[in-house]
């Protein structure tokens, strides 16, 4: 058995609907079966060491945190500070929105937490006000987008422990590209209040604004002790998600006493859900990825792809339609634990970035989160809105526009990404 | 139980009255939960606590305890794996359905068998292969705490043979019901939704 047959049975496993982690699993045992190059059992054992990792720790706590943080006490505090910050400008909602989104971006690791939690609020509050359905929901899923790329970030912390790259490093060179996101977000919220005469849902008052930022201040201090004390190297990222962890507990438990003892729970319950279906990939792709180095398959494909381009920007470009075509059918971990092995030995090739790359590459699959067949926050607000999944889609579409512009600059504008990580490391 | 949901009032009140909105938390029913969940909540749990231990042994004693880091590592391995056997449960696994829409029933049918029948003959055989795992290097010592390796591998195991009996029973449950979520994604999404 070849190894081109293994890739090909892993790929023919997973169009046919095998878990993605079962199908990388069961492609490498069938092929340590059919080869006899390495005994069975090293499979599992391959496993195994693709999650006792010490990096990887950090994965459950930034979970937690986030699913902390996405209680209801919390969002709602959230939710009020940003309105009271731009709920005066014209679409307003729109704007409290996209703003919401990036404040609640540095407690959460996801984009499905942010459409899940806050964008239920949001959505629900901008039908009360009037505004359109479709606006509402395609506002509120191009922001979710951001939750990944502002830290705390669960794709970077996976996509750092595969390439290699410091997890630091990734999550400051989110911060800028992040504010780009946010901004380019409420610019396309501004034409639409102009062009279809949206007004103002709240007046300005310094003393709203004073009262819901006390109000929402010790929450929102969570992404500042976290990239503040990872990027003074106070912290590892590991010791950030605990402290994360431990302080998003002490605002549930005892401060705003909004966390009863179920939702702990139930908290609980889910971070092992999540943590468990992240790393089980992980563990999966750390086999199936360890086998296509060592059979060279990554080799040929950096062969062949480098015989058809040595041009980086082609490259990039080839990468990006490629991580945006994948991104559609792949949850964004899979599809970095898959891409990863294969892609950054060209990236190295042709001396690109690899920290630029990390976000290229997560940015893209953001994005894909925003269509069919795979798109996760597609369906959760398709369900949160209770508008048809075909609808939802086109109601999307339109905001793709600004999350591609800045994918654009990001990627042939670098400086944009690795400004912030070069003055610090 | 519920949290008390509703804020002071008379705080930011202007602004709440033009666009206010609070939602509250869906009540939380603890019995969907599984025998083998809690104990992977309590594996969670103890990893929380020693991962805090060693975050403040090092920030506070200045002398971060050698064996946190390893025998932490060793409970994430555990919570996985242990852990994983709920989405086994559930069936919410991260997989492509999209060709199904394409499908006629019947191969859909077929193919959704096929894709359950993989799944259990993958976590059993996995299991058989964790057995030999543990037989073969069960009894070497961990780096740093002087217990054998095999504790670890016997949690793994645990976790497979979880998973093979939890892909069993609903494998059993879709051949009974004549469907699997594969063909009908629309049952999924009670799931992602929490």
């Amino acid at each position: 058995m070849s190894p081109g047959a293994m890739m090909m049975s892993f790929l023919a496993m997973m169009a046919g609907g095998v878990p993605v982690a079962i199908a990388m699993c069961a492609a490498s045992l069938i092929y340590a079966m059919a080869t006899k190059n390495i005994p069975d059992f090293v499979v599992i054992h391959r496993m195994y060491g693709g999650v006792d990792s010490f990096p990887l720790l950090a994965v459950p706590f930034f979970i937690f945190a986030g699913n902390l943080m996405n209680s209801a006490g919390i969002t709602n505090r959230i939710y009020n500070f940003a309105l009271a910050l731009v709920g005066w400008m014209k679409g307003g909602l729109g704007h409290v929105n996209v703003v919401g989104s990036m404040i609640f971006a540095g407690m959460s690791g996801t984009a499905i937490a942010d459409a899940a939690g806050l964008g239920t609020i949001e959505i629900k509050a901008m039908k009360d006000h009037g505004y359109p359905t479709e606006f509402a929901v395609g506002v509120t899923a191009a922001s979710a987008t951001v939750g990944p790329i502002i830290p705390p970030s669960l794709p970077f912390v996976i996509y750092g422990m595969m390439a290699g790259v410091s997890i630091g490093q990734l999550f400051l060179a989110g911060v800028i590209p992040g504010i780009i996101m946010g901004a380019t977000m409420m610019l396309t919220v501004a034409y639409y209040a102009h062009t279809r005469k949206y007004q103002a849902d709240a007046k300005f008052s310094w003393r709203a604004l004073g009262k819901t930022f006390v109000e929402a201040f010790l929450a929102m201090m969570t992404p500042v002790l976290l990239v503040g004390g990872m990027t003074l190297g106070v912290f590892t990222p590991t010791e950030g998600a605990i402290a994360a962890s431990a302080w998003a507990l002490l605002l549930g438990l005892a401060w705003y006493r909004t966390l009863s003892w179920r939702m702990l729970v139930k908290i609980s319950m889910d971070t092992i859900e999540t943590t468990a279906m992240v790393l089980f990939i992980v563990a999966a792709a750390s086999i199936f990825g360890w086998l296509l180095t060592v059979t060279r398959v990554t080799e040929d494909i950096a062969v062949w792809v480098l015989a058809f381009t040595q041009n980086p920007a082609m490259f990039l470009l080839l990468a990006n339609l490629l991580l945006l075509f994948v991104g559609c059918f792949l949850e964004p971990v899979a599809a970095i634990t898959l891409l990863v092995p294969i892609l950054i030995p060209i990236c190295q090739k042709l001396g690109i970035d690899l920290v630029h790359f990390g976000l290229v590459m997560v940015l893209n699959l953001m994005i894909g989160l925003l269509h069919p067949p795979m798109g996760t926050v597609l369906f959760v607000l398709s369900r949160v809105a209770k508008l048809s999944v075909e609808r939802t889609t086109i109601a999307i579409l339109p905001w793709l526009v600004p999350l591609l512009a800045t994918l654009l600059l990001c990627t042939y504008v670098p400086q944009v990404v690795l400004w912030l990580p070069r003055l610090f490391f | 139980m519920e949290p008390q949901q509703q804020q002071n009032p008379h705080v930011g009140h202007e602004v709440l009255d033009a666009a206010g909105f609070h939602v509250t938390d869906e009540p939380i029913d603890l019995s969907i939960y599984g025998w083998e969940d809690w104990v992977s909540f309590l594996l969670f749990w103890v990893l929380a606590f020693i991962v805090f231990y060693q975050v403040f042994t090092r920030y506070f004693l200045g002398d971060p305890a050698g064996w946190t880091e390893e025998i932490a590592r060793y409970f994430l391995v555990a919570v996985v794996f242990i852990g994983a056997s709920m989405s086994v449960r559930k069936n919410n696994h991260i997989q492509v359905d999209v060709f199904y829409r394409f499908m006629p029933p019947r191969l859909a049918r077929i193919m959704s068998l096929a894709v359950d029948v993989i799944r259990i003959c993958f976590f059993g055989y996995a299991a058989w292969l964790n057995w030999q795992l543990l037989d073969r290097i069960g009894s070497q010592r961990m780096a740093i705490v002087e217990l054998p390796m095999g504790w670890v591998f016997g949690a793994m195991l645990f976790g497979f043979i979880l998973m093979f009996f939890r892909s069993l029973q609903v494998g059993w449950r879709h051949w009974r019901q004549g469907y699997s979520v594969l063909e009908r994604p629309e049952i999924a999404l009670e799931g992602i939704v929490k």
